[in-house]
């Protein structure tokens, strides 16, 4: 089965999407580390914002401590997208069979395509157990924003995070295997800009401007509109706009990032 | 049919002070049903031809053909029907054999994987090892693992890249056997590269030899080795020193003696049997004759040092 198709690629065939979904699963049904990064670590977040947000709720009120573990909730989405991409490559990096996949007649599309899916599927079993978590232990329903308000929210902060991995990404082919920690590290650097946890006005006015360029920033302000009872759409339409801008500019990126080192010969050493 | 048309293909690396040129306008052709082996020493630029030919490094010039299409214009059509091995290539080794087979099969959209899965894990022996997570295999079983992965697709040409490097000999032999045996089977054409002149002089129909980027010989071995015309013969004789010397001085040959009665005599291979004819005449008595002829392995010294191989 082939659907989509991009300029000078052929279809993107069903068969080799669901061989890199297979490859994912395959990693990390035997990957302690994977368990542990994306499921464990998760939850665990979950339970030490939930504690903290009942010891806030006596001193802020409950609605900001419920935005404080909400936010903290789907932060994961971006999280576990940009890391399902990033450190999904570099499994085959350190095994030594990227080489392998990229030989075959698999795309760039398809790669990176078949990688938006199985992050966004972890992601949402991980955000599905949080929010059950949640709603047990700390009594936070994050269904009461509403389905299509969360459904828009989840969808930009999915759309950033792989985004985001695809720089990453890009950046690993490019540069090699020195600068893989940024895999685990950097978005947690933009995070204090994305106003994860808190709102953009908390922020000296510099930074706010900075923030203003991030669309998860527009998302989170919408769960906390939204977790008040306000309308968001407004919020939305920036979050979707700045996705869009930046999705193509990642893209963009990735593919002169892959370019450069197929010509560098960057691409070949990537395995050491 | 050419399976492989490789045309003014250059790579370089760098710029200004710092451009190398790591392949400078090789041209070659594999035919079908052809085992070609892609020799030279290190930095020569076999694997940066490979990997050119594999579609992860990008070419400064030239063209690059299988089947007769162009490569960088459809690479999917050309990427289904190649393949490729290498000792320094893994498959992922955190998952099983038999996992990692049905991600490629489909990768490389086979028809009915598992069957055909099962049928080569059959023939490379793999029953017991496929739920083994790739990690845990020996080399050669890793090594088998890895050309069943290179078989999935039903290639027409598989690119190997030192597949034996790192195995002992029992099981380098084991592979070159079974490289020969897919060659007769499924008359597979082979692109092959590898630092072992004698697997080389067995599975190689013809050579290449690379040196700084460029083809500097290409031929079959035979008619490689035979580019050395000199051979070295080592005579042990009983007795009459002087009268042996005498003779090889007479005859302006080269020669060494090693003790009282062991010389060798470097020459043009012709001239082997005058020698032993002409020592027997003065009443030699030559109790063993060893005759070195010059191997690949001579040939490639030479490519290597860039100067007429010596025999020590």
């Amino acid at each position: 089965m082939y659907f989509y198709k991009l300029p000078g690629e052929n279809l993107m065939s069903f068969h080799r999407i669901k061989a890199i979904f297979l490859h994912e699963l395959n990693i990390t049904r035997h990957s302690y580390e994977v368990f542990n990064d994306l499921l464990l670590y998760p939850l665990f977040n979950v339970i030490v914002f939930g504690f903290m947000t009942l010891y806030l709720a006596n001193a802020t009120g409950k609605i900001v401590a419920n935005q404080v573990l909400a936010g903290m909730i789907l932060w994961q989405m971006i999280n576990i997208t940009q890391y399902s991409i990033a450190v999904g490559c570099l499994w085959d990096v350190w095994s030594r069979n990227l080489t392998n996949i990229f030989i075959t007649p698999i795309t760039v599309t398809e790669y990176l395509f078949s990688y938006a899916v199985t992050g966004t599927v972890k992601a949402i079993i991980v955000i599905g157990l949080s929010c059950v978590l949640a709603y047990f232990v700390f009594h936070l329903n994050i269904f009461s924003v509403g389905l299509i308000p969360l459904f828009f929210i989840c969808l930009n902060l999915i759309m950033f995070g792989f985004s985001f991995g695809v720089v990453i990404l890009g950046l690993i082919f490019r540069f090699g295997t020195r600068i893989q920690a940024f895999a685990w590290g950097l978005l947690n650097v933009a995070q204090p800009l994305m106003a994860v946890f808190y709102p953009v006005s908390v922020l000296p006015e510099p930074l706010r401007s900075i923030s203003y360029l991030f669309a998860p920033t527009y998302a989170f302000e919408a769960l906390r509109k939204a977790m008040r009872g306000e309308p968001i759409f407004i919020d939305i339409l920036y979050s979707f706009t700045f996705n869009f801008i930046f999705l193509l500019g990642a893209i963009i990126f990735f593919q002169r990032m892959f370019k450069k080192s197929k010509e560098t010969g960057q691409f070949a050493r990537l395995e050491g | 049919m050419d399976i492989l048309r490789v045309e003014k293909l250059t790579k370089r690396f760098g710029t200004g002070k710092n451009e190398f040129v790591a392949v400078d306008n090789v041209s070659f052709s594999v035919k079908e049903g052809e085992v070609v082996g892609f020799l030279g020493p290190n930095g020569a630029g076999k694997t940066t031809t490979i990997q050119m030919l594999l579609g992860i490094t990008t070419p400064t010039s030239g063209t690059i053909h299988y089947f007769d299409k162009d490569f960088f214009k459809d690479p999917q059509y050309c990427l289904s029907r190649i393949n490729f091995t290498s000792a320094f290539n893994t498959l992922q080794g955190r998952v099983t054999v038999w996992e990692n087979l049905v991600v490629f099969a489909h990768l490389y959209h086979v028809e009915n994987p598992l069957p055909k899965i099962k049928k080569l894990v059959e023939r490379f022996e793999m029953n017991d090892l496929i739920h083994k997570r790739y990690w845990d295999l020996s080399t050669g079983q890793r090594t088998r693992a890895n050309f069943i992965k290179a078989l999935l697709n039903d290639p027409k040409i598989i690119l190997m890249d030192e597949p034996t490097a790192s195995l002992d000999p029992d099981i380098a032999d084991k592979t070159l056997t079974f490289i020969e045996e897919l060659r007769h089977e499924h008359k597979i054409t082979i692109l092959y590269t590898s630092h072992n002149m004698a697997e080389v002089t067995r599975i190689c129909d013809r050579v290449i030899f690379l040196d700084k980027g460029k083809i500097v010989a290409q031929d079959t071995p035979l008619g490689l080795t035979k580019r050395i015309q000199v051979a070295q013969l080592r005579l042990t004789f009983n007795e009459n020193k002087g009268t042996v010397e005498t003779y090889l001085k007479n005859e302006r040959l080269t020669y060494r003696f090693d003790g009282e009665h062991v010389v060798y005599i470097t020459t043009e291979e012709t001239s082997l049997p005058k020698i032993i004819f002409g020592l027997s005449k003065l009443g030699i008595w030559m109790t063993d004759i060893e005759v070195k002829k010059p191997t690949l392995e001579h040939v490639f010294l030479q490519i290597a040092r860039g100067e007429p191989y010596v025999f020590s």
